[in-house]
């Protein structure tokens, strides 16, 4: 299997059509399965009972990472529009966060969510006499998407306020000498291009939060990472667990990478 | 007569330096006014003021009736103002097409069909409707910038600005972009435009104004000016120009 990059043009310079790119790194994925197929074919006690053990966490971990994914895109080009925007209480409410959500680890940031907001609620509703609030209780998984959300909005507000930032300014003069206002520039003009540039990091920032998920196990998400330490607990099987444990989540972050390389080719600029 | 373009007294600084020094002038409709003078004397960024993407910081500009003052005074003007730029500025993401129709169905609302007839009878004027389907990047530069007289043709402007429209392309293709201008030129555009070909001023425009330092230092008909210029440096800057 080589790789193969079928690129048509027609004459009068209409949108190239690009094949299903189909390159090399795709390899790298299916050994990763071939050897879950072989090791639970072969060896089903114990990488079989720990694959039917595990497997409740996977959809646990891809659902919290792709609903927080969406969440951090919105709040994330929010922020990053804060950053760059000349009104100083908006550029500086921006920085501020980004700040200081950068200089927290991602996994104090977790438990402050899980374990002392909720608190701060129940006090707070306490001191107003609110029954309703003051015997709040946290969701587990509410709450690892608030906190990854909060965390990873701040991160990718820079990867947009790069990519922005990266279109020339004439862009945006062109866009307003038409008569377009600022929203219908950035909708129009800017984002469409500054997407293009940021496709890379931000599929990086997907495959990081992917792995980062793993982090929601400590506070009482049944994800993939979870699943993986209860089975050791009971089973007292380290090596075997944490493989397969590592095999799974392999395949999903090849998976992943495959697929913003294969966007990345499907949005290319035409020139 | 009013003037269509009312520039009052304007002033604009960048950071220490002071880029325009009190300019006023007055267009008008159908006028063909050509600025030259050399780099740095204030020439483009007066241009830029005319449709406020250069904020200004004393003075008056008026633009058909209507003061640059609010958001959505400037808007209005900019509708009215077609602006070309050194460096094209086509939106290489879209079609060529697409880059003359977006804003007329954003900004004007009209609908994707009368948006896409009136494109393309543009594109017939600058002489490229072949190229409708292509993308910018896949044009010469002189073609990218006949698309950019159409972009900014297809909002159905009083005024247009050319900020050095030929200054970014190959000499050989000079020419055809003039050609659409003096086109325009014939058909009562007013224009205000920021060049050095003394070829297309001598043929298309009514005036010819000469600054420096950020100040209006002579204007005259383009045969006078350039032939009899009467200010020292005007004579220095033609004498560096032309030879």
């Amino acid at each position: 299997m080589v790789s193969s990059n079928k690129t048509e043009k027609n004459q009068t310079g209409e949108k190239i059509k690009k094949s299903f790119y189909f390159d090399r790194w795709w390899l790298l994925l299916f050994a990763v399965i071939v050897i879950i197929i072989l090791l639970i074919t072969f060896k089903p006690d114990p990488f079989r009972r720990i694959l039917l053990f595990v497997s409740d966490g996977i959809s646990v971990t891809i659902y919290t990472t792709l609903v927080s994914f969406v969440l951090v895109l919105f709040f994330g080009l929010i922020a990053g529009l804060g950053r760059i925007s000349k009104n100083k209480l908006l550029n500086g409410a921006a920085t501020v966060y980004v700040e200081l959500v950068r200089g927290i680890p991602l996994l104090v940031q977790l438990m402050f969510w899980y374990f002392a907001f909720p608190s701060v609620i129940q006090n707070l509703g306490s001191m107003l006499s609110i029954s309703s609030i003051s015997n709040y209780r946290a969701n587990p998984i509410l709450m690892a998407i608030l906190g990854l959300t909060f965390c990873y909005a701040a991160y990718m507000s820079e990867v947009y306020r790069a990519g922005i930032q990266s279109i020339s300014k004439g862009q945006m003069e062109a866009a307003r000498s038409l008569g377009m206002n600022y929203f219908q520039a950035m909708r129009y003009i800017i984002l469409p291009q500054a997407i293009r540039v940021i496709l890379p990091p931000v599929g990086n920032e997907f495959i990081t939060l992917l792995k980062d998920s793993s982090l929601v196990s400590v506070v009482a998400v049944a994800d993939i990472t979870r699943r993986g330490r209860e089975f050791m607990a009971a089973n007292f099987i380290p090596v075997q667990t944490w493989v397969m444990v590592a095999l799974l989540y392999l395949v999903l972050t090849l998976f992943s990478a495959r697929i913003v390389t294969w966007i990345e080719r499907k949005t290319k600029l035409e020139r | 007569m009013d003037a269509i373009i009312h520039i009052d007294k304007v002033h604009k600084y960048f950071g220490h330096v002071h880029a325009l020094q009190g300019v006023s002038l007055d267009i008008y409709k159908g006028e063909v006014v050509v600025v030259i003078g050399p780099s740095g004397s204030g020439k483009s960024t007066l241009l830029r003021c005319i449709n406020r993407l250069e904020e200004f910081d004393s003075g008056n500009i008026v633009v058909d009736g209507i003061p640059l003052d609010t958001a959505e005074n400037i808007n209005a003007v900019r509708t009215e103002v077609g602006m070309v730029f050194q460096q094209f500025n086509l939106f290489p993401h879209l079609s060529v097409l697409e880059n003359v129709t977006l804003a007329q169905t954003v900004v004007r609302k009209r609908k994707t069909e009368e948006a896409k007839n009136i494109g393309m009878q543009l594109l017939e004027k600058v002489g490229i409707p072949e190229k409708a389907h292509a993308y910018p990047l896949q044009l010469s530069g002189g073609q990218q910038q006949r698309v950019a007289i159409a972009r900014a043709l297809a909002m159905n402007p009083k005024i247009m600005l050319f900020d050095e429209p030929t200054s970014a392309l190959d000499p050989e293709m000079i020419q055809e972009v003039l050609d659409v201008m003096l086109k325009l030129a014939k058909e009562g555009m007013t224009m205000v435009v920021v060049s050095h070909e003394i070829g297309f001023a001598r043929a298309a425009a009514n005036r010819a104004i000469l600054m420096d330092e950020g100040q209006i230092i002579e204007e005259a008909p383009p045969n006078v000016l350039f032939s009899n210029p009467t200010n020292e440096r005007t004579k220095l800057f033609l004498s560096k120009v032309l030879s």
